[in-house]
């Protein structure tokens, strides 16, 4: 039985604008588990890069946290790092113990100074020795696939691909238990995406980081790397689920209504075809009432406009919040 | 559509307040003469008097009104910036839009010039052209200044056409009747308007420099007082070595007024109309 | 260590540059003879007026400018001996120091203005870029709001009027320093160490005012250009990772300030303009103030020979400043492929 290795309670967070907040992150609750990777899914707009930021407590105006707390386990201790400054946590967790892969590597790297002096820089930072730390960034070129003569280099004279796998060389250099990638693949073309996902399936697998949480619209990447999915919207989580099962039987409409609507080589998607769901993602500063999905949901029920359906475990593992399974119907 | 661009511009401070100093220097110039009725070329016995009732600004060595020459300067000074804006802009407007619209050899050969031209120092080609005319009328110091400012504004008015021309180019090709164009239109004029204003109000500055620069070397115009003229006459005598503050001081003052509120205008419209700037 | 690419852009460069100073030296020649009026009679009627001393004097210079201006041969012919002479290193002679070349009485004063004008320039825009880097750092603090409205406001005072307050506050009525000139009166060039002191005592003033003013303008261009900077993908990633904040801001300084490089080569006409005019006001032997003598009295040659060599000075720190922008980034140096 592995814990969890981040504890997301109730967490609220808003944008807090002159005179309205968007809700971004509006009471949102669950675990990433040691040794696992997990997906966040859903729209744009949804929240999920909110959620990077608050894992993060890269909490800066307008964005704040409302209510709930984050929980970090940390030399096998939890630590509330919602209760801490940015700042705090910045220094203590950020490169050593939960990490950033971003959306856009083309220019994630310090363009004007060689991979090497940059490694050299991250080693000032933390206080460690560089050669040491040069050594492990060799090393860990080569497990990208990167030959370590491309340290000595600058940013731009790598191509896109091998940029991406720089980036994940250093963004994991520390170990760090916990990597964030925030929409990392939507820049790169099919066959860069299977090298990336390739990569970060062997970080966790050799140990190098512990757990993954992988943020996207993209539910095709998901499906090839996640091992549970938590579909996200408009600032609520609809459905978490082992990504096996909920593709086979998506519980939440909108989990359903999202499979449905993307294209993969699959014989009942072609018999099938796909659809999309109509209507557009809601405002978050006035949600709709009760579900928020209750106006595009095409199962929607009278109760669903009324009152907003809890986060139910349903089946072992798979959690829904939605009327269609709980005692609660018109 | 304009008063949708300008709205927000009121709200910001840093507007207002340039845009009212600038404001009151351009009614003093307008109305200052009318009300303060002194003849600033009026010669006195009252020769170099440090402010009085009688002068508030005192006199220089001719004993004339320096309140006076002050006034009549802001309003030739202004004149002339205002009058070099407008040519730069046209000049920097015609040579964009053909450089855009015409492309491939014009367009090379068009920004070509314009880099010369930026390159180019151009006061020191401004001096020899003045010292070259016998006779400097304000217009043609003007047009002098003018023709030296535009070439920024002449490399983003391309950029922006080229921009927008290739993405409505397709549609330009399968175009019927007015709609497309007036996308365009309704399209291209606010970003070039907002890039024209701020260039305008940059560009006044430069004329109002440019000016002061010419005059205090003698290259000003030959007839008429503007500030710089006045900084001109100050130097001639030697007021600063000998204690004539009030010569020299106020016209300074009066150029650093209204072109640090100019530019205080258009750091303003940049915060407004740039997003990536804007502080929320 | 020197890429093709950056051996293309130096080439660029120089072509441009060279191609640059032949159309700004053709302006400058065809200029008297196409401005309406003939200028070459004011000017023979100037000196008729101003030299009543000699007037064979007048005569001989008659002479010379009608042979320098040649009126008689057709004008390309006189661009291309004019520009075969410069080659040789003759710019003519002056009409009102006649009969000293004009080569010869620039020369001596270029270097004063050089003194002045490079120094001035590099160290103004050395602090302003820091000041303004500062400010966008603490963005919205009181230092920022503080370092933005000063330097909207300095940047816009004239050097030269700024050199007369400084002259009026600190000459005239503090009394502590020099309000004008090199050097003292009466004292002539040379390396003793008391001269070089007298000269750094004249110097302050005029220096000053030129870094003061050009300060604020560097300060709000670099402001912007960090702001902007501070937005990019790798802070983000610099900052995710752990990086600390000095090292983030070395970063984004050191990337600011490569634009900046560009800008400083193209501020060099102003600051030169500005910098003649300052000469002026503060009696300062340099170029500046041999302009103002030629142009009031109307030396069509010294001006026409200033203005060669100080075009052609601000060309070549032009590609200086350039050569230096390709080596340092490393973009250009090693050549980017995309």
């Amino acid at each position: 039985m592995s814990e969890s290795l981040v504890k997301i309670e109730n967490i609220r967070a808003y944008y807090k604008l002159k005179n309205r907040e968007v809700k971004a992150v509006d009471n949102v609750s669950f675990e990433i588990m040691e040794n696992e990777i997990i997906g966040v899914v859903g729209e744009s707009g949804c929240g999920k890069s909110t959620l990077s930021n608050v894992l993060l407590n890269n909490i800066i105006k307008p964005l704040t946290i409302v209510g709930g707390r984050v929980l970090f386990k940390s030399n096998g201790e939890y630590v509330e790092i919602s209760s801490l400054t940015r700042e705090e946590v910045r220094e203590r967790f950020w490169g050593k113990e939960m990490s950033l892969i971003p959306q856009s590597a083309m220019n994630a790297l310090m363009p004007t100074i060689k991979l090497s002096k940059y490694v050299e820089h991250l080693a000032q930072s933390h206080g460690i020795p560089k050669n040491e730390l040069l050594k492990k960034a060799r090393k860990r070129f080569e497990d990208v696939d990167l030959d370590p003569q491309w340290l000595n280099r600058y940013p731009f004279e790598l191509s896109g691909g091998m940029r991406q796998r720089a980036v994940i060389a250093i963004a994991t250099l520390l170990n760090p238990q916990l990597l964030i990638a925030d929409e990392p693949t939507s820049a790169l073309d099919v066959v860069n995406q299977k090298v990336f996902l390739k990569i970060l399936l062997e970080m966790k697998r050799q140990g190098i980081v512990k757990s993954i949480i992988f943020v996207t619209h993209d539910i095709a990447t998901i499906r090839q790397i996640a091992d549970r999915m938590l579909v996200m919207y408009a600032g609520k989580i609809m459905e978490i689920s082992p990504v096996d099962k909920i593709v086979e039987k998506p519980l939440n409409p909108y989990t359903e209504g999202l499979l449905n609507s993307v294209l993969t080589p699959e014989p009942e998607i072609k018999k099938r075809g796909i659809t999309t769901i109509p209507g557009t993602p809601p405002n978050l500063i006035e949600p709709p009432s009760g579900c928020r999905f209750h106006p595009r949901c095409p199962k929607a029920m009278s109760v669903c406009k009324e009152k907003e359906p809890k986060l139910v475990e349903i089946e072992p593992q798979r959690k829904v919040a939605c009327f269609l399974y709980s005692e609660e119907r018109a | 559509m304009f008063k949708n661009m300008f709205k927000p511009l009121f709200k910001s401070k840093k507007f207002i307040i340039g845009l009212s100093i600038v404001l009151f220097f351009i009614l003093l110039g307008i109305f200052g003469p009318m009300i303060y009725r002194v003849d600033p070329t009026e010669m006195t016995w009252d020769m170099e008097q440090a402010p009085s009732s009688t002068h508030p600004l005192g006199t220089d060595t001719y004993g004339r009104d320096i309140l006076a020459q002050l006034l009549y300067g802001i309003r030739s000074s202004l004149y002339v910036g205002f009058l070099a804006a407008l040519i730069s802009l046209v000049i920097g407007t015609i040579v964009g839009t053909f450089s855009a619209v015409r492309r491939g050899i014009t367009d090379d050969l068009l920004m070509s010039f314009t880099n010369i031209v930026l390159t180019t120092p151009s006061i020191l080609i401004a001096i020899l052209i003045a010292s070259y005319l016998d006779v400097r009328s304000i217009e043609m110091i003007a047009v002098i200044l003018g023709l030296f400012q535009w070439p920024w504004f002449a490399r983003a008015i391309r950029a922006q056409l080229m921009s927008v021309l290739s993405r409505e180019y397709v549609y330009l090709s399968k175009m019927a009747g007015y709609g497309d164009f007036r996308l365009i239109v309704e399209d291209l004029i606010p970003t070039i308007a907002t890039y024209a204003f701020m260039s305008f109000v940059l560009f006044i500055n430069g004329g109002i420099m440019g000016e002061a620069s010419l005059s205090l070397i003698g290259l000003g115009p030959t007839e008429g007082i503007s500030l710089g003229t006045i900084l001109q006459w100050s130097v001639m005598m030697d007021a600063i070595r000998r204690g004539l503050w009030w010569w020299f001081v106020p016209p300074g003052i009066a150029i650093v007024a209204v072109t640090a509120s100019l530019l205080i205008i258009s750091t303003a419209m940049d915060e407004v109309f740039n997003p990536k700037l804007r502080e929320e | 260590m020197i890429s093709k690419q950056m051996l293309k852009f130096i080439g660029r460069r120089l072509i441009f540059l060279l191609i640059t100073y032949i159309v700004a030296t053709t302006i400058v020649f065809i200029l008297p003879r196409v401005i309406p009026g003939n200028p070459l009679n004011q000017i023979l009627s100037r000196l008729s007026q101003v030299a009543q001393a000699n007037p064979e004097q007048i005569r001989a210079a008659e002479k010379t400018l009608m042979e320098q201006f040649a009126f008689d041969k057709p004008w390309y012919v006189q661009y291309f001996d004019f520009l075969g002479n410069a080659l040789k290193g003759d710019l003519g002679t002056s009409v009102s120091y006649y009969p000293r070349k004009v080569l010869d009485l620039v020369i001596p004063v270029l270097p004063w203005t050089l003194l002045l004008l490079l120094p001035a320039t590099i160290v103004a825009w050395f602090l302003g870029n820091s000041l303004g880097a500062l400010a966008a750092y603490r963005r919205n603090s009181w230092i920022d709001k503080g370092v933005l409205t000063t330097s909207l406001i300095v940047s816009q005072i004239p050097y030269y009027w700024l050199g007369m307050i400084f002259i009026f506050f600190f000459g005239v009525k503090l009394g502590i320093l020099p309000v004008g000139g090199a050097y003292s009166q009466g004292s002539f060039p040379n390396w003793s160490w008391s001269f070089v002191l007298d000269v750094l005592k004249h110097y302050i003033l005029p220096f000053a005012s030129i870094v003061v003013s050009a300060m604020g303008g560097w300060a709000i261009g670099m402001r912007l250009m960090v702001i902007y900077e501070l937005g990019n993908d790798y802070v983000r990633f610099s900052e995710a990772l752990g990086m600390n904040d000095k090292r983030i801001y070395k970063y984004v300084f050191r990337n600011s300030l490569l634009p900046q490089i560009t800008g400083l080569a193209l501020s060099l006409g102003g600051a030169l303009g500005g910098a003649l005019i300052t000469e002026i006001i503060f009696n300062y032997p340099g170029t500046g103030f041999l302009l103002f003598r030629a142009l009031t009295s109307l030396d069509y040659p010294l001006i026409q020979g200033i203005f060669v060599i100080l075009i052609a000075s601000i060309y070549l720190a032009n590609f200086i400043v350039d050569f230096i922008y390709a080596v340092i980034d490393p973009r250009i140096r090693l050549g980017q492929e995309e």
